[in-house]
């Protein structure tokens, strides 16, 4: 039993060592390719990646990636070549960080404003229900109570 | 605290409704073109009739690129509109016809069936021209000024008015 946990753990430890050195250093010019061809839109498709596509102007999106990488451009030199030409909507994942804030940003603004509109309705509220009775109440209150005891 | 809640119905609603109905007014497909204001790309193309075509003939005078096919619907539409244009202002602009991911003989059929344009068509056999362009499926117009910067881009068919509109935007009146 132990001598099959040991067994197993090392081939784990084995599996780990050979993923890493397999995958040690530079990305090849295809991976780096498929890469960008993922982040990439296509043009002429509905909501689909250059990688994903077949259509004549995702072949050619993908030609010139390989041609920019082969040239010794950088990743973000291919997606300003095409950001260049299509705007940031070629690609699929919005390059400003500022832009995966807004839905939390919108969300934290809601929450406050209905925490901001509960602790103002709660303070609104009169603490007593019950209106204060005036001198003249009092006074006939407290004669119709000795008129019953009597 | 009252009156202030009560300004802020139109300060949020108001604005918001008018970006949620402002969205009826447009084409959820169309992109701005970051080409406009900056140099338009430059090429050298086979035309349909044989010939040769460059970029770089055309500077110093205003002109149109149009993208188009002839599987495209909306191109026959505006096919008498770009005719017009090039008819009307013959010696102050040129129209450059692109195809698009499209065949030689299914555009020339197309020509031949509509009119001719009376104005040149380049072959883009890869699409490389339509890329440097950012055209996303035809049609698409560039206008492109006397110094060959692109100033206006047309998403879609052109109507006669449209193209008025556009061609005044590179000085071209009527």
């Amino acid at each position: 039993m132990r001598a099959a946990a040991i067994g197993g753990l090392l081939a784990l430890v084995a599996m780990g060592v050979v993923l890493a050195v397999g995958r040690g250093g530079e990305a090849t010019v295809v991976e780096r390719a498929d890469a960008l061809a993922a982040q990439l839109r296509c043009p002429d498709c509905q909501g689909l990646s250059v990688a994903d596509s077949q259509t004549p102007a995702a072949l050619e999106i993908r030609r010139q990636i390989g041609e920019l990488i082969v040239a010794g451009a950088g990743d973000a030199d291919v997606r300003a070549h095409f950001t260049a030409r299509y705007g940031e909507w070629i690609l699929l994942a919005p390059s400003s960080p500022l832009v995966w804030l807004v839905p939390f940003v919108a969300v934290l603004g809601g929450l406050l404003g209905l925490a901001t509109w509960l602790v103002s309705r709660r303070r609104d509220r009169p603490d007593d229900a019950t209106p204060a009775l005036t001198a003249e109440q009092r006074r006939r209150l407290h004669e119709e109570a000795e008129a019953l005891d009597a | 605290m009252r009156a202030l809640r009560w300004l802020l119905v139109p300060l949020i609603v108001l604005p918001l409704a008018w970006l949620l109905l402002s969205g009826f007014g447009r084409d959820p497909r169309e992109v701005s073109s970051p080409l406009v204001g900056r140099a338009a790309p430059a090429w050298t193309l086979a035309t349909l009739d044989g010939g040769t075509l460059n970029s770089a003939d055309l500077a110093g005078h205003p002109y149109v690129v149009n993208f188009w096919a002839s599987w495209c619907g909306p191109c026959v539409d505006e096919h008498p509109v770009l005719t017009a244009a090039q008819a009307e202002h013959g010696a102050e602009l040129t129209l450059i016809g692109v195809l698009y991911q499209d065949a030689t003989g299914d555009a020339e059929s197309f020509l031949a069936r509509y009119g001719d344009t009376g104005y040149a068509h380049v072959v883009d056999p890869d699409g490389r021209l339509a890329i440097d362009f950012g055209v996303t499926g035809p049609p698409e117009t560039f206008f492109v000024d006397a110094e060959g910067i692109v100033r206006d881009r047309q998403f879609g068919p052109l109507s006669a008015a449209l193209m008025a509109q556009r061609l005044a935007s590179i000085g071209v009146s009527p």
